[in-house]
């Protein structure tokens, strides 16, 4: 029998019949292993229907299309029944949803019982159920907390703890005024260097040397419609410092004092508005010339 | 001559009175920069036979004129268009300058003259004889004006108010009639109306009150009706129309401010300072603002920062600034300031003739500068004083003098009172820039002169009197006569202050007004012990171009041990030496306080001085009385000591600048100590730090310590922790803000014994840029990165280069990369946040061309050519430019020269059009004793046709053009011209030899050539310029000298032919004009001799006699003109660019 060694020969050339996905050396994806198991078992109960019709043999593009068919077929079916479910304002689909499927696809139904209990029929191993897969570990931390006795068991869960919870952390800041400046100084000069170098690499570039455009590279002066808004008009980040200086009244500083604490924040902040920048003239319609 | 006129008060110039005028624009085209409009004039004969009304009028395209509602014929003549005839091959200065003035004069309203000739139909000479009332109705148009109106209309999508487009008006001097005909003189004063219809979502601002604005039918436009009561000269009116935010002032509600879109909060912040302004200027002159309102605009593409119009200010809009500004707001706060002072003397009074300027520039420049002693204080004000006094001198003694008061009296070539320039002062249109800013300079420095002479209480009683006379004045209505009194002139004005104060002055205006140069004094002295008297000798220099002979009192101070003491040394012609007592007998006294001048008592280390000498410092002209140079010489302690106790600012800048011959350790200490002082004068102290700068490096091989400046910079502005590392900026304290600042420009200039730039100093400024940090301060730090931008340059040595090799990456300097590193850094930060005025960008441009001119870098314009281009804020530009120009000088460029000349000619900003001439004038790509490949027959032929005809919808362009010429060529023939014809010039020379020995040149006989060939042979000539133009004047003026009938007679025949429509411009109807040889050379004597009497008086007689001699020649020819004239039609003498502008009334519409 030929059709025996046919289960086996699937597993080289599957899904699809296409054979150039080698699975050795494939990655695959949960769903992809899904998507061949499913094909597996309704290739093998093509097979054994075809066996139990009384083939000896098939050709594998038969068996193919055989269970291409099948498919479509019970496809077909789930989709149809779906729809069905759906109209009456249902999520599941019940017994009556296929039966009218069925009925609507021009199947008796009334033959289905007896076919189901004929007696040459070959029965198929249920397929070995993998076991589903886990959320990755990371993303939960701690136990989720079970709901209290005031809130019913249908409401959902809680999330998880390290969502909604403070966690303290046990590192001292560094607080030495040298090291703060120095750090601030260099993580600006990093983030200004790293900006403008994409800037120039993404955009138009000058050189100061012609047969080096790469480093020294200046972002290309490029005219604009109205200069003097650009020149005259405050940045939004200096407008922004304006209002943090005129709340908090800048006093005789100290070394300690004004320790850049807020060097991430502000750092975010600066990085925000250079990716999401929109000159004052672009947001009143004022855009550079072209 | 003007001083007589004064005494018998206004003559007008004009054979009539204008006491009204409408201007009505109903229509401006944004799109196609048009404005469609009328004007009418109500005017008043003064003589009987007016047949004649001549207005200015430029640019303007006019349609029809009307006289009481008739058709009246005109013509319509600029000889400015084209100063020289444009097939002359003449191209010498002194020529060009000549035909100028003369073209200029040939329009000039002050001398009754215009571009536009309008004829009074003759259904109407009755009505004159009656000397009634006669209205003159001018339609006209403008399209694409080139000067006058400016329009900025910013290339985008959506509406012109969405684009914030604008339109004003703009010129040098007397400019209305770009934009509409008028009398364009600041002598003929009138009430106006003026309306404006724009869209419904642009406002017109104009001067005088707004009366109403009315909505057309549709609601799309509006009109805007201005009245200006107040009698005012055509010059002094006004426009700017945009979609204009509108403030009206929070402390005086008759003010409003105005500024372009989406500048309102810079706007409020900006001229939230004005109201203080203007109480200090109606306080010290005890007189209301004469205007019911006043209204400043800011406006974009400015033609220069302020501009005064009668009630009304434009400025540029790039003086706004916000709070966080430190540099700009002084600045700006002086531009309100000046443009305010101008609305009392120049607007609201206003000069009865060119001759009277200074008085005008002198009293607006010499209140505004008490404002600014008042605000800024008496040191700002001082060393304001010395800082205008020095360029003064040092512009008169380069270019041999500013004259004030120029009188045009003998029309002799000799008696020319400007002779050394190369342009004439007759008008102020000849005017160099330069000349014009310089002259306001002296203006009000010899307005302080004054001052000193009379007080300052009489000083502003005298303001007062003009002031009272004048709004008297112009509050009688319907006393035309009367307005005059709101002219000042130099004789009213001396007048008043005679009355006033009682004292002679006369002297003193002598000296400074009437005559041109400054005084240089050469000082030195010798203490003789035995006599105790100080010898002090004085020399002066008045034989350099640009000096004068001073005679009179001169105060010197002296500091002596027991006090300080004025003497008043009389400077008299041969007295050089003076002797003066001392008062200090003493040997110094132990611990004895010594009394300053001020009435301070401090101790000083003596041990530095002479020990037998009570002197301590001198000073000539402590209170610079004199407009002077003063050099002094005395020990170097002298200097140290007037540094560290002098409380002059003034004395201590001065020891500042002498101690840069004295590089000893004790110099140093001095500075040192000054730049600790933190009540001395923050001038005074950066002034300090560059002369620190100097002497360290003469002492380079004895310096000991840190580098100069080092420790104490790190002292006040670094942590005290970590000394390596700047405090966070703060910015509070003024002082040391600008101290900050320019402490590490000037350590840059320090040099190593191999004459580089001490490592340590650089990297000391690199670690002021990085940890540069301005997040806790309440002010920009802009301009302090850009300084420190500056530093970097300025820390740059030309590159040790072997063999010329080329410059590349991989053999740059490691300190030259680091500079890179930064400097590419802050110019692409730029683009991500730019700061205010682009002041990053404009360090780094400059800093960049010191790199490649340092051969570090390779020289290239491009990069400053693409931040050259119209798009960039202005300061980028003219940075940029700068570097382009420089360049072309280093470079010898042809190429870079072609490109800037065409962005002279193309580019739509007037600033940048003027200040790349401006800047090539300064830094010329070569001068006329130099071989350069770039001088040039085709360089020459571009320049001329720039300055001749390229240029004249700007009177400021053409005139930089001059002096650009000028700097490139001298004033003869640019000797790269290829020799002219040999028998030629012979010929001519002979002929002209005979004429007029004195004027130049034989090229300008050789060149004369072509036009008389063309002539002899009877070609047509159109007249189409001075040329031909002038010499059309001089018949008129020995007509009108000698009365011939004959050719008024043919004058008005021809005003009574109008020309047919659509035929007058054919080739065919071109007049003959034929002109023999002889004629053509009495003009140009005529035009030498007599060049500055007023040509077009009908009623001038001075020149009767000296004429009287060419007059049959002229009759000779006019008759043969006349005879001409029955055969030919007349044709306008029109240059193409106004063609269009002539149209016969049939024609209209």
């Amino acid at each position: 029998m030929r059709i025996a060694l046919y289960g086996s020969k699937m597993a080289d050339t599957a899904p699809g019949g296409s054979g150039t996905r080698s699975g050795s050396k494939h990655t695959t994806t949960p769903a992809d292993n899904y998507y061949l198991a499913r094909r597996r078992t309704l290739q093998v109960v093509v097979s054994s229907l075809l066996t139990e019709a009384g083939f000896e043999s098939a050709e594998k593009a038969a068996v193919e299309t055989l269970t291409e068919m099948l498919q479509s077929y019970i496809s077909e079916i789930g989709r149809s029944a779906k729809s069905y479910c759906e109209h009456t304002a249902r999520t599941q689909p019940t017994l009556s949803d296929i039966v009218v499927t069925l009925v609507e696809m021009g199947f008796n139904v009334e033959t289905l019982p007896a076919y189901a209990k004929r007696s040459q029929r070959m029965v198929i191993t249920a397929p070995p159920v993998t076991n589903q897969p886990v959320t990755p570990k990371a993303l939960t931390a701690g136990q989720n907390k079970p709901h209290p006795s005031h809130i019913p068991g249908y409401f959902p869960e809680f999330p998880d703890p390290h969502t909604y919870i403070k966690t303290p952390t046990y590192r001292e800041p560094v607080s030495d005024y040298q090291v703060l400046r120095e750090k601030a100084a260099s993580q600006r000069r990093d983030v200004e260097r790293a900006l403008t170098r994409f800037m120039a690499k993404t955009g138009e570039t000058q050189s100061l040397f012609k047969d080096d455009v790469s480093t020294f590279p200046l972002i290309a002066a490029r005219p604009f419609t109205v200069p003097y808004l650009t020149a005259l008009l405050p940045s939004e980040l200096e407008m922004q410092q304006m209002e943090e200086t005129d709340s908090s009244e800048q006093d005789d500083q100290t070394d300690t004092e004004n320790l850049p604490l807020h060097i991430s924040t502000d750092l975010k902040k600066r990085m925000l508005q250079y990716y999401s920048r929109t000159p004052p003239c672009l947001a009143a319609g004022m855009g550079r010339r072209i | 001559m003007n001083r007589k006129k004064g005494d018998k008060g206004f003559e007008s110039p004009r054979p009539y009175k204008l006491t009204h005028q409408v201007v009505c624009i109903n229509n401006i085209n944004f799109q196609r920069k048009s404005v469609v409009g009328y004007v009418e004039l109500t005017i008043f004969p003064t003589v009987a036979n007016l047949n004649r009304i001549k207005l200015n009028s430029k640019q303007c395209r006019i349609y029809r004129v009307r006289v009481n509602d008739l058709e009246a014929a005109f013509i319509y003549n600029d000889p400015t268009l084209e100063v020289c005839h444009h097939e002359s091959k003449q191209r010498n200065l002194n020529y060009f300058s000549n035909a100028y003035a003369a073209a200029v004069s040939a329009v000039d309203p002050d001398a009754g003259n215009g571009e536009l000739c309008i004829k009074v139909p003759s259904e109407l000479w009755k009505h004159v004889d009656e000397l009634k009332v006669l209205k003159v109705h001018i339609n006209f148009s403008l399209d694409q004006p080139k000067g006058g109106l400016h329009f900025v209309v910013p290339n985008m999508e959506g509406s012109m108010a969405e684009r914030g487009a604008h339109v004003f008006s703009c010129g040098y001097q007397n400019s209305t009639r770009f934009w509409f005909p008028c009398v364009d003189s600041y002598s003929e004063l009138c009430t106006w109306k003026l309306e404006y219809t724009v869209d419904a979502a642009m406002v017109a601002v104009s001067n005088g009150d707004l009366v109403e604005t009315v909505y057309t039918h549709d609601m799309r436009k509006k009109t805007f009706h201005y009245m200006l009561a107040i009698p005012t000269a055509a010059s002094n009116i006004s426009l700017a129309i945009g979609p204009f935010e509108i403030l009206v002032d929070p402390y005086m509600h008759e003010v409003t401010h105005f500024c372009l879109p989406q500048l309102l909060p810079l706007l409020k912040h900006t001229t939230s300072y004005l109201h203080e302004v203007f109480e200090f200027y109606e306080e010290i002159l005890t007189c209301r603002y004469p205007y019911s309102c006043f209204k400043t605009v800011f406006i974009d593409e400015a033609y220069v920062e302020v501009a005064a119009y009668a009630s009304m200010s434009i400025f540029s809009t790039n003086l706004l600034h916000s709070a966080m500004i430190i540099d700009e707001t002084p600045l700006t706060r002086r531009c309100l300031a000046q443009a305010l002072a101008q609305q009392f003397f120049g607007c609201f009074i206003s000069r009865m003739s060119w001759s009277d300027e200074w008085v005008l520039k002198g009293i607006s420049g010499y209140i505004y500068g008490l404002w600014m002693k008042k605000t800024f204080g008496v040191n700002e004000y001082r060393h304001w004083i010395k800082q205008e006094l020095d360029q003064i001198v040092a512009y008169e003694l380069k270019t041999g003098g500013v004259l004030l008061h120029p009188i045009f009296g003998g029309g002799k070539e000799k008696d020319n009172p400007a002779s050394h320039l190369h342009f004439s002062i007759k008008h102020p249109h000849t005017l160099s820039w330069e000349y014009y800013t310089m002259f306001q300079c002296k203006a009000h420095l010899v307005m302080r002169l004054i001052e000193n002479r009379i007080s300052m209480e009489f000083m502003l009683q005298v303001f007062n009197k003009l002031l009272s006379l004048a709004s008297t004045a112009s509050s009688q209505k319907f006393q035309s006569h009367m307005w005059s009194q709101m002219l000042v002139s130099t004789s009213g004005f001396l007048k008043s202050i005679s009355n006033v104060s009682g004292k002679d002055i006369q002297p003193l205006i002598k000296q400074w007004v009437d005559q041109s140069g400054v005084v240089k004094f050469y000082g030195s002295f010798a203490f003789n012990r035995k006599r105790n008297v100080l010898e002090l000798e004085i020399k002066q220099d008045y034989t350099s171009p640009g000096t004068q002979k001073y005679v009179g009192p001169l105060k010197v101070t002296v500091q002596e041990l027991d006090g300080s003491f004025n003497h008043t040394l009389q400077i008299e012609e041969n007295s050089l030496k003076h002797d003066i007592p001392c008062h200090s007998k003493s040997r110094r006294n132990k611990k004895k306080k010594i009394p300053l001048m001020n009435g301070e008592e401090v101790d000083m280390d003596l041990s530095a001085m002479d020990a037998d000498s009570p002197l301590l410092w001198i000073r000539i002209d402590p209170d610079m009385s004199v407009l002077r140079k003063v050099e002094f010489e005395q020990s170097d302690f002298m200097w140290q000591y007037q540094l560290r106790y002098e409380r002059d600012v003034v004395a201590q800048e001065e020891a500042i600048l002498a101690l840069e011959k004295f590089p000893t350790p004790a110099s140093r200490l001095a500075l040192t100590d000054i730049l600790e002082q933190e009540q001395c004068f923050y001038r005074v102290r950066m002034l300090a730090c560059f002369c620190l700068a100097k002497i360290a490096n003469s002492m380079v091989s004895t310096w000991t310590g840190p580098p100069a400046m080092k420790s104490l910079f790190t002292r006040m502005f670094c942590c005290k922790t970590c000394p390596n590392i700047v405090k966070t900026n703060n910015f509070m304290n003024f002082q040391s803000y600008f101290l900050q600042k320019t402490m590490p420009v000037a350590m840059a200039l320090l040099r190593d014994v191999h004459n580089l730039c001490p490592k340590e100093v650089l990297m000391f400024i690199l670690d002021l840029i990085k940890y540069n940090d301005n997040r806790k301060n309440k002010f920009s730090d802009n301009y302090y990165r850009a300084e420190l931008i500056d530093a970097l340059a300025n820390s740059v040595t030309p590159a040790v280069s072997v063999n010329n090799e080329v410059r590349t990456l991989d053999n740059l300097n490691p300190d030259v990369r680091l500079i890179l590193e930064e400097i590419t850094r802050f110019l692409n930060m730029e683009k991500l946040l730019p700061s205010y005025r682009h002041t990053i960008t404009v360090s780094c441009l400059k800093a960049i061309r010191v790199l490649q001119k340092n051969g570090h870098v390779p020289s290239d314009p491009a990069l400053f050519k693409s931040y050259a281009e119209y798009g960039h804020f202005v300061d980028v530009r003219i940075a940029a430019l700068e570097a382009v120009v420089d360049y072309t000088k280093v470079d010898r460029s042809y190429e870079e020269l072609q490109w800037l000349l065409t962005m002279v000619q193309n580019d739509p900003v007037p600033y940048i059009r003027h200040k790349i001439l401006d800047m090539l004038t300064k830094n010329p790509p070569f001068t006329k004793n130099m071989e350069s490949p770039l001088c040039n027959e085709a360089l020459v032929d571009q320049l001329w046709k720039l300055m001749n005809s390229g240029t004249s919808h700007d009177w400021r362009l053409r005139c930089g053009a001059v002096d650009l010429y000028f700097t490139l060529f001298g004033l003869s023939r640019p000797s790269c011209l290829p020799l002219p014809e040999l028998g030629l010039v012979l010929n001519l020379k002979e002929k002209k030899a005979v004429l007029n020995p004195t004027i130049i040149p034989e090229s300008v006989a050789n060149n004369q050539e072509p036009v008389n060939t063309t002539n002899n042979h009877g070609q047509p000539v159109v007249f189409q310029n001075t040329f031909s133009n002038s010499q059309e004047e001089e018949e008129i003026d020995m007509d009108t000298v000698h009365d011939s009938q004959a050719f008024i007679y043919h004058h008005l025949n021809m005003l009574e032919r109008p020309s047919t429509p659509g035929k007058e411009q054919s080739s065919g109807e071109v007049t003959m004009h034929p002109v023999s040889a002889a004629p053509l050379s009495v003009f140009s004597k005529e035009s030498n001799s007599s060049k500055h009497s007023d040509h077009h008086h009908h009623h001038h007689h001075e020149h009767k006699k000296k004429k009287k001699k060419h007059k049959h020649k002229h009759k000779h020819k006019h008759k043969h003109d006349s005879k001409e004239k029955e055969k030919e039609p007349f044709a306008f003498s029109n240059s193409p660019a106004s063609a269009r502008s002539i149209r016969s009334p049939s024609l209209s519409d």
